[in-house]
């Protein structure tokens, strides 16, 4: 068990476990400090807001837990199966809980604009859904980054649109900053487990970067719902 | 005067129900709620439904509305649920 355990803190997984657990936190302190108010309100925003980051937890969880869990604890000879079957399943859950979790953030900005269609969200379940799948079925680097890219210019061209419809001017600025960031990091992220050497040299930083923005979401949160 | 927000008319109904000595008849708050009939019975049934009032039959003068720790803590809470709001732009 130690040697395994060795082997991975060697090969980064140590890092990228490090990485996910504060991921995780971030995400549940963000779920959890929103709770009352949620509860008290009933506001579909906060709604959207908290689903978010619980979608970026459960992300996270299956990103690194769910691969550590198998390896440490053998658990792929207890149940006899190859661990590289496990890949594609990983990848899968990792993709769309994580797209999901993009959309119901994109979701927590666009309701009012939208109206009060639940449909959509089913629209957007299904969108997460084919995206994985494409993601497990077809291993070409390029269509990875494309369906990447143009998620990400969707979702800054839909938030650009928001932040010009907003009346608070410059005080929206900041925040949407942050959140075109998030996305940004998360499109980072989602090539990274994609095509693990993508980027070798950068993956502490764009980690860094990333848990930057989350404990700046975090602060922002807790400062203004109280802490958790 | 600016169209009143789901959240800002609850706030006014309990903040009514608070003022009037957390005891008042659903008449008078109807009336001071400035609420169609239809729409005061929409938010009156959510309220209740949601626990943050409650009705108590008096023997000698019949229902009151109170509120119930639920609605207080609505009160309490409201301002910092309106900033977060805004602060995210949600």
């Amino acid at each position: 068990m130690r040697e395994i355990a060795g082997h991975f803190f060697a090969g980064g997984f140590g890092t990228e476990l490090i990485y996910a657990f504060v991921v995780i936190v971030c995400s549940l302190m963000v779920y959890y400090g929103t709770k009352e108010l949620y509860e008290l309100s009933s506001h579909k925003g906060i709604k959207y807001f908290r689903q978010a980051f619980l979608f970026f937890a459960i992300a996270y969880f299956f990103r690194s837990f769910i691969k550590f869990i198998v390896f440490y604890f053998d658990v792929h000879e207890i149940f006899d199966f190859s661990p590289r079957a496990l890949g594609p399943v990983i990848i899968f859950f990792f993709m769309y809980f994580s797209a999901m979790a993009v959309f119901y953030l994109l979701c927590s900005v666009m309701w009012k604009k939208w109206g009060d269609n639940s449909k959509k969200i089913y629209i957007f379940h299904f969108l997460a859904f084919i995206i994985s799948l494409v993601g497990v079925l077809f291993r070409r680097i390029w269509l990875h980054v494309g369906i990447n890219i143009f998620m990400f210019f969707l979702v800054v061209v839909i938030v650009c649109i928001a932040y010009k419809d907003s009346k608070k001017g410059k005080k929206g600025l900041n925040l949407y900053a942050i959140y075109l960031l998030l996305l940004l990091f998360w499109i980072l992220n989602v090539i990274g487990v994609l095509i693990p050497n993508f980027l070798p040299t950068f993956q502490i930083m764009i980690y860094m970067a990333s848990l930057g923005v989350f404990l700046m979401i975090v602060y922002k949160v807790l400062k203004k719902a109280g802490p958790v | 005067m600016a169209k009143r927000g789901k959240l800002e008319i609850v706030k006014d109904i309990l903040v009514i129900i608070r003022d009037s000595h957390n005891s008042i008849k659903q008449t008078p708050l109807l009336r001071k709620s400035n609420l169609s009939s239809n729409r005061f019975k929409e938010y009156y049934n959510e309220l209740l439904e949601k626990k943050f009032i409650k009705e108590v039959i008096d023997k000698k003068n019949g229902k009151y509305i109170v509120l119930t720790d639920k609605g207080f803590r609505f009160l309490e809470q409201y301002t910092i649920i309106v900033n977060f709001i805004d602060e995210f732009e949600l």
